[in-house]
């Protein structure tokens, strides 16, 4: 098997892997209406926790382009609010405004995965030998992300079919970026920090403007924080383990 | 600049806690701050505080994940537990014009308690690395400001003079002195303790941000606005300290 085709393969088996965060909401019954605040507590505290992660390793390559990549990242999601909030969207059975937001959730993690492709790709570039443990820890860092994205979707009613595959599909692009950013590795580097930047600042901006408000408008604010400082803690210790 | 490290926290926590001061100029140029101002200067607050806990995350919790997470976990329950007991989880700190006797009270009380993580981290990064603490200092300088301005502006609208106003909400600082101080006395005679302090000042930190700053943000401005200010806040410590 040629080098790039493996880095596909391995690159898809860790996208495969996002599906399983939807398994533990195969065990809950009939999500409550309350239920979204603290998912979206959950979600934002995985996701902000994912953030600090990518942040540090950005700026390991440069703060300012990291911060840059942030800005860019942050004006994406303004764009794309703008544009998601002009058409009547639908996403499985779902209309509205909380298809506006899974839709947003969507976007926001699949373009994250770009840069983690990129990331994929460029350790790899670092020798094969490394190969199985970059997968396996990708692929379990993955399964958070899952959850994540599970999390919002599925107490705004969405089915757990759709829940899995569009967890998946938020993680297509690592397969797909992962092969040109490992045959490229040397021309690709110098982009790796806006990459990251881009998706940690879409991510928080995510959190700030859409997940952790509509949390607040739904429970009492102190089991809110105390769900997202100790998800994102937790998310925090699992990075380093992996 | 001073070489010994406790003269050292001593300053950067006490230009810290002066710097509170300044909050005294948007007070004493609108008689009752707009909700909307308040709004902002919590989200550069929490922007600001989120920037110092990423910060401690990255530098020194990753180094001992385990007993950080624990000391956080920690953290993050003692606060919840202490607000439990002493019922006030669902206090508002910023209600303007509130006349209630035990109000002011208990909103300078609240404040008093919350710096105390602020003074830890900054023990905390000094311990970790003298310019990663004055950076810290630094940062938590700056977020002082707005929370003092928010506090000052509360005790004003309750009829305390400005300079009292000011004084009392700057006053509420002392704590991250003494504890900026102790945390680095107490750490440097006992280095096993350091991962522990720094997960408590993180999950602390993390706690307040979710607990007060921002649910407080979201009613005051735009969930737009806040977003962005608080992530600008947040990039100015990233870039602060990610420099070489």
């Amino acid at each position: 098997m040629s080098e790039p085709v493996r880095v596909f393969l391995y690159a898809l088996i860790t996208a495969l892997a996002t599906g399983l965060g939807t398994l533990p909401f195969a065990f809950v019954r009939g999500v409550p209406g309350a239920a979204t605040a603290w998912a979206n507590a959950v979600a934002s505290g995985l996701m902000l926790g994912a953030s600090f992660g990518l942040v540090a390793e950005g700026t390991h390559y440069g703060a300012w382009q990291t911060v840059l990549g942030a800005m860019l990242g942050v004006g994406f999601i303004l764009l794309t609010q703008r544009v998601v909030g002009r058409y009547n969207v639908r996403v499985g059975d779902v209309s509205g405004r909380s298809a506006q937001r899974m839709l947003l959730v969507i976007v926001v993690m699949t373009v994250h995965s770009f840069s983690e492709g990129v990331a994929v790709g460029v350790a790899f570039g670092g020798g094969m030998a490394l190969a199985t443990a970059i997968t396996i820890a990708i692929a379990v860092h993955n399964i958070p992300e899952g959850l994540a994205i599970t999390a919002v979707m599925r107490p705004r009613g969405a089915s757990l079919v759709a829940c899995a595959w569009w967890s998946v599909f938020s993680s297509l692009p690592q397969p797909v970026m992962a092969v040109p950013a490992f045959l490229f590795v040397e021309a690709v580097r110098p982009a790796l920090p806006y990459g990251i930047g881009f998706a940690a600042g879409a991510m928080v901006y995510m959190v700030l403007v859409e997940l952790l408000p509509e949390a607040y408008d739904q429970a009492r604010r102190a089991p809110v924080a105390l769900t997202v400082s100790l998800t994102l803690v937790a998310m925090v210790l699992f990075q380093q383990y992996l | 600049m001073p070489t010994n490290p406790t003269l050292a926290v001593l300053t950067y926590s006490g230009l810290a806690g002066l710097c509170a001061g300044l909050a005294a100029i948007p007070v004493a140029i609108r008689a009752r701050l707009p909700s909307s101002w308040l709004g902002w200067a919590n989200a550069v607050a929490a922007g600001l505080m989120l920037g110092v806990a990423y910060v401690l995350i990255a530098a020194g919790l990753t180094q001992t994940p385990a007993l950080g997470a624990a000391g956080a976990a920690l953290g993050i329950g003692f606060l919840f537990w202490t607000h439990g007991l002493a019922g006030t989880h669902d206090l508002d700190l910023n209600r303007l014009g509130d006349t209630a006797p035990d109000y002011g009270y208990q909103i300078v009380l609240v404040n008093t308690v919350h710096t105390a993580p602020e003074g830890i981290a900054i023990g905390v990064a000094m311990m970790l690395n003298p310019s990663l603490g004055g950076f810290t200092a630094l940062a938590i300088a700056v977020h002082n400001v707005p929370e003092v301005a928010v506090l000052a502006a509360v005790l004003h609208s309750r009829g305390l003079t400005l300079a009292r106003a000011v004084g009392a909400a700057a006053a509420t600082r002392v704590s991250q002195v003494l504890f900026a101080v102790t945390t680095l006395a107490v750490a440097s005679a006992a280095p096993v303790l350091l991962p522990w302090a720094l997960g408590v000042a993180v999950g602390a930190l993390l706690y307040l941000i979710m607990a007060e700053l921002l649910p407080h943000c979201y009613r005051q401005a735009g969930h737009t606005s806040i977003a962005l200010v608080a992530l600008l806040a947040m990039g100015m410590v990233v870039l602060l300290v990610g420099m070489p």
